[in-house]
Formats: structure tokens, sequence, C-alpha cells
């Protein structure tokens, strides 16, 4: 008697504390899952947010629901000095050391009449000069070189480069053009992820497990949002709306799917 | 007591008596490491999405203290100024980096956001932005010594205007054109002296509504006279002896102002402007409206309705006005401000 008494007793607290052990591995389990795909999400909005936030005016090139093209400024320097057609000497806060050369894609010239860019697409290669004395140029015409001599860089652009060449006092946009897709994913096969494309690279995956309720929406100055903005009205987007998600299977079957999702607005605050 | 020691040695010969309590032991060890990693992992979440905030809020900081510093920017350009902004600090440094024209300058500005978190005192949030601006050096355009958008100024005893320079070599190598119109009315200037009104012509009519006369002037009347905005004095007069004599200070009284002091700078007169006999001022007046009759002296310009038609259609004018080149380009200069330009802010890191 005493022994069975014992054994109930071993048994039911045995019980128990499996029970308890295997909630809370169940409940870990989809919390790690919750946690992947918040990081999803949060690493997709930050990713996308960070770059259309920075576009200037004309910025948009390409506006999908799941296709988003965007020209956003790598830096944006002052013509303080320029010597014959092709070289212009620029003032660029850090210099060359703080160009990520590699991102980009091009140079802007900012028509002073209207504020509009003028993009041309070419590599840091075909837009980097000669090392001559840049802030000696720019002192000469009132720039104050002292201590960042480092931060003045000469660009060498062809004549026919722009439309019309840069003056001094002109600003000259060196730019990154990304792609931003939302595609079945490579790394995740089953849902989708975010890949991420610089000028004349190839798409890299950023985020997975994505939902296929991630998409791009975009509102147009003066109307309401939309999912696809044509060419003509790219200009006058003003805001862009993620709405990020993020799906993964549940940990033991039966259950439902962990989702994660949100919707952000990315105001194009620089548009102004 | 023999009954005691019984139990207890046959509790310690039970074959049986460990296993529910290592295994109990060993599951709530189990469930202590899920928890715990389970929190770790909730916990780091939190800290990201932390810094995260904190990273957008720095930004934020950092574009407020840019926006702020190009709209209150009033005179000499300061090299460095910080702003508390919400829980951060936004630091903006200047550059001059090219002159455009004797009164054109471009500049750039650069603003560092940052977001203290006593948990990570040395690691602060940190976004910088930067941007370009123009600086109007000397904003007020030149037309008269007294330019009033009543409909007409009547030059009487002991009035006198003068728009020839009377500035006699003060060092002022920069001064402003040597010679000005001297009035400038909407329909008349009539004046009892024939030589009470002078200038390069002696005077002009300028028929035209009151907000084209205002926009030829240049002055951000609006801007200036907002309560908002900072300047020198507030309704009150600085000590002039303890200003270097070069320093002209942007002046604003509010009201009626029933002027009889001394002083030198730009006075702005965000209300009606009363000069009685005793005023007597070295640089530039600006008043939203102006009496019916006007005394006193002004070494430099006077430019009165600015707020709208002035309520007073004729002036009574016995002031004397002496256009002086030195006094009103220093002023002048105290009233420079930054314009961003449009489209060029952009994120730095």
């Amino acid at each position: 008697m005493e022994t069975l008494i014992a054994l109930t007793l071993s048994s039911l607290v045995v019980l128990l504390a499996a029970h308890t052990f295997l909630v809370q591995n169940r409940f870990h389990a989809t919390q790690r899952l919750r946690t992947m795909a918040q990081d999803n999400v949060r690493g997709a909005t930050e990713l996308v947010a960070r770059e259309v936030r920075t576009a200037l005016a004309d910025g948009i090139l390409v506006a999908g629901p799941r296709t988003l093209t965007v020209r956003s400024p790598v830096a944006v320097t002052l013509v303080c000095s320029r010597q014959g057609v092709p070289n212009l000497d620029v003032y660029n806060d850090g210099g060359e050391a703080a160009l990520d050369t590699e991102e980009i894609a091009g140079a802007a010239r900012r028509d002073p009449g209207t504020g509009a860019w003028e993009a041309v697409n070419a590599p840091w290669t075909a837009l980097d000069g000669s090392t001559a004395d840049p802030a000696g140029n720019c002192a000469e015409n009132g720039a104050d070189t002292t201590g960042v001599a480092g931060s003045f860089h000469r660009l060498a652009l062809s004549g026919s480069f722009f439309s019309t060449n840069p003056r001094s006092g002109d600003l000259v946009m060196l730019f990154r053009e990304t792609t931003f897709e939302i595609r079945d994913s490579e790394l995740e096969p089953g849902s989708l992820g975010l890949f991420r494309a610089a000028y004349g690279d190839p798409p890299v995956e950023f985020a997975t497990g994505i939902d296929t309720s991630m998409r791009f929406r975009y509102r147009v100055a003066g109307g309401g949002y939309s999912d696809t903005v044509s060419a003509g009205a790219l200009a006058s987007i003003d805001a862009v709306r993620l709405t990020a998600a993020a799906r993964k299977p549940p940990p033991t079957g039966g259950a439902a799917d962990v989702t994660f999702g949100w919707t952000v607005t990315i105001p194009m605050r620089t548009v102004r | 007591m023999r009954h005691a020691r019984c139990r207890i040695r046959r509790g310690v010969t039970d074959p049986r008596g460990g296993f529910v309590l290592v295994f109990v032991v060993f599951v709530l060890f189990a469930i202590s490491v899920a928890g715990l990693t389970g929190y770790l992992l909730v916990s780091s979440e939190h800290e990201l999405a932390r810094y995260s905030g904190q990273g957008a809020e720095a930004l934020t900081v950092a574009r407020g203290g840019l926006e702020r510093f190009a709209a209150e920017q009033l005179g000499v350009v300061p090299d460095t100024v910080s702003y508390a902004l919400g829980r951060g600090i936004a630091t903006v440094t200047t550059r001059k980096l090219y002159t455009v024209d004797p009164v054109t300058d471009m500049y750039y500005l650069r603003s560092e956001g940052t977001v203290d978190d006593i948990r990570t005192p040395d690691a602060p949030a940190r976004r910088v932005v930067g941007g370009y601006a123009v600086r109007r050096r000397r904003p007020v355009r030149l037309h008269a010594a007294v330019l009033i958008t009543a409909d007409d100024i009547d030059v009487t005893d002991p009035g006198e205007i003068l728009g020839r320079d009377q500035q006699v070599s003060l060092g002022c190598s920069t001064g402003g054109p040597p010679h000005l119109t001297g009035a400038i009315a909407r329909l008349g200037v009539t004046e009892d002296d024939p030589s009470a009104v002078r200038g390069n012509p002696d005077y002009e009519l300028w028929p035209g509504g009151w907000s084209g006369i205002v926009d030829s002037v240049g002055v951000r009347w609006d801007v200036i006279t907002d309560p908002e905005f900072p300047v020198d004095y507030e309704n009150t007069l600085p000590d002039f002896g303890a200003l270097p004599p070069d320093s002209f200070p942007v002046i604003r009284y509010t009201g009626w102002v029933s002027a009889g002091f001394s002083g030198r700078g730009v006075l702005i007169v965000d209300g009606v402007f009363d000069p009685t006999t005793s005023f007597n001022w070295d640089g530039i007046v600006l008043a939203g409206q102006i009496d019916d009759m006007v005394e006193g002296f002004v070494d430099g310009i006077l430019i009165a309705g600015l707020e709208g038609p002035n309520p007073y259609a004729s002036i009574d004018f016995r002031a004397d006005v002496n256009y002086h080149s030195c006094y009103v380009h220093a002023a002048n200069e105290s009233l420079s401000y930054l314009e961003l330009l449009p489209n060029t802010v952009f994120e730095l890191n």
C-alpha cells in the first residue's frame, strides 16, 4: 500500500514536471520563431527605410508593389573651384575616405534655378580626378579650408557629362542606385525574400521568411496610396509605405504559422 | 528517541528515495535553462529595438538641429552651435565654402545628433546629416533713405531727408552705394524747403500695392517679427557703452513705440513707430507702421509700413534722416541670414 501511494505520487510529480517542461519548450520554440520573424521584418524595414528616407527629389526610379528602385546620395558635394572643363574641385565632408566608392552609381548636378537633379550613371573610377591641390584652389574662392584640407577632392567629368557643365558654387551629388525586390527566397525555399541590388551588381538576399502580403505602396503628392506609380508621376512621390510581414511555420504540426508584420510609412523628408 | 533513529536509518537504506527528487531537480534545471535562454533572446531583441529607436531619434535630432540653426541664424555665422532637442543634443558646425558675390556666400552645415543612454554612456546613438545653405549677407535692399508705404510724405521744418552718403572716412571700405534716392512714397513727396529732400534722385513715387513695395525691400518681415524668432534684444536697449563699437545689434520692440532713445543697430518695431524729437539712431529702422508725425534723427535709413498699408495715409515728416553707408552696411550685416537650399540635405552615416 505504501509503495502504491509512493508510485502514484511520484508519477504525478513526474507528469506535472514533464508537462511543464513541454509547455515551456513549446513556448520557447514559438518565441524563437516570433523573434526570427520580427528580425526579418525589422531588418527588411530598416534596409528599405534608410535608403528611401535619404532619397532626394526624383529619387524614385521604379515604383511597383514588389520592386522599388531608389537613387539616394552617397554624398552631396559643392564645386568650389573649376579648373578647366573636366576638373571640378569639390568639398566633400570627410573626403574620399568617407565615401563608399563601390556603391557609387553616378553623379548628378543640381540645377541652381529649379533645384532639380540631372543624373548620369558612371562608376567612381570614371569620376575620380587627379590628386592636385583642390583645397588650395577652393581657398582662393573663399573656402575655409582650415583643418579639413582632406575633405576637398577633385572630380574629373568630361565636357559632355552633363547637359550643362557645373560651375563654381553648383552642387554635385554622388549617388547610389539600389533596387529592392520581393521574390522567391533562395536561402529559405518556400517563402519570399527581400533582395537588394546595388547598381550593376547582382541582387543579394537580405531578409528571408517574408510573407506574400509584403509589398510597397506609394503616396503621390495630393493623392492617396497606390501599388504602382507611372513613370510620369514618379517625381511626385512623397512617401513610401512598406507593409512588411514575415511568416514562419509552426514548431509542431497542427498549430498556426507564426506571423509578424507592420506597416511603416516612410516620408521622403529630404524632398522639399 | 529510539523511534526517530529507527526512521532515519530506514530512509537511508530505501533504494527508491532519491529517484523523484533527482528527476524533479533535473526537470527544473532544464526548465530554468529554457527560461533563461528565452529571457536572453527576448531581452537582446528588446535591446536591439531600443538601439534602433535611439538611432532614429538621433537622426531626428540631427535634422531638427540643422533646420533650427538655418531658421534662427541671424548675423555672424558661428562655427559651432549646440541645441538640446528632446532627449538628444544636436551639434551644428558650419563651414564657408564659396564666395558667390560680395553679398552672397555658400555654406556647408553639418549637424550631429546624439541620444545618450544611461546604460551605455560611452556609446550614444549618433547620426549625422549635412546640407548646404546660402548666406544672404546684406539682405535689405537699399532704395532710399526713407521708404514709407504711405500715400504722401510731407517734409516740414525741421525735417530733412538726405540720400547722399553722409559717412566721413570711418575706415568703412565696404559700405553700400554712395547715393540713394531721398524718399519714396506711393503717391507724393512734398517739401516746405526745396532742399529738404536730396538724393539721387531726390524722391520717387511707387504707386504699386503695398506687397510689391515690401517685396522689393527684401526684408523677411514675417520672420523677424515672429515672437519666437530670437533677436539680440527684445523690448529693451543694450548698454551700448559695454558693446564693441563695431557691434550693431538687432533690437525688437512690440506695440506702440513712442521712441525717445538713442542707439545703433537694427531697430525693428512690430507695431506703430512713433519717434519723438529725442530719438537718435545709427543704422536701420524697420517699422510695421508709422505714426502720422515723425520726429528725431536717423543716421542710416528708415523703412516703414511693412506690416500692411500704413494706417496714416499722409505723414508729417519732421525728422532728420541722413543716409550713412557705413552704419547701414554694418546694420545690414546684422540681419544676414542663411537659406537652406532645398533638396540638398543628406545623411552622412
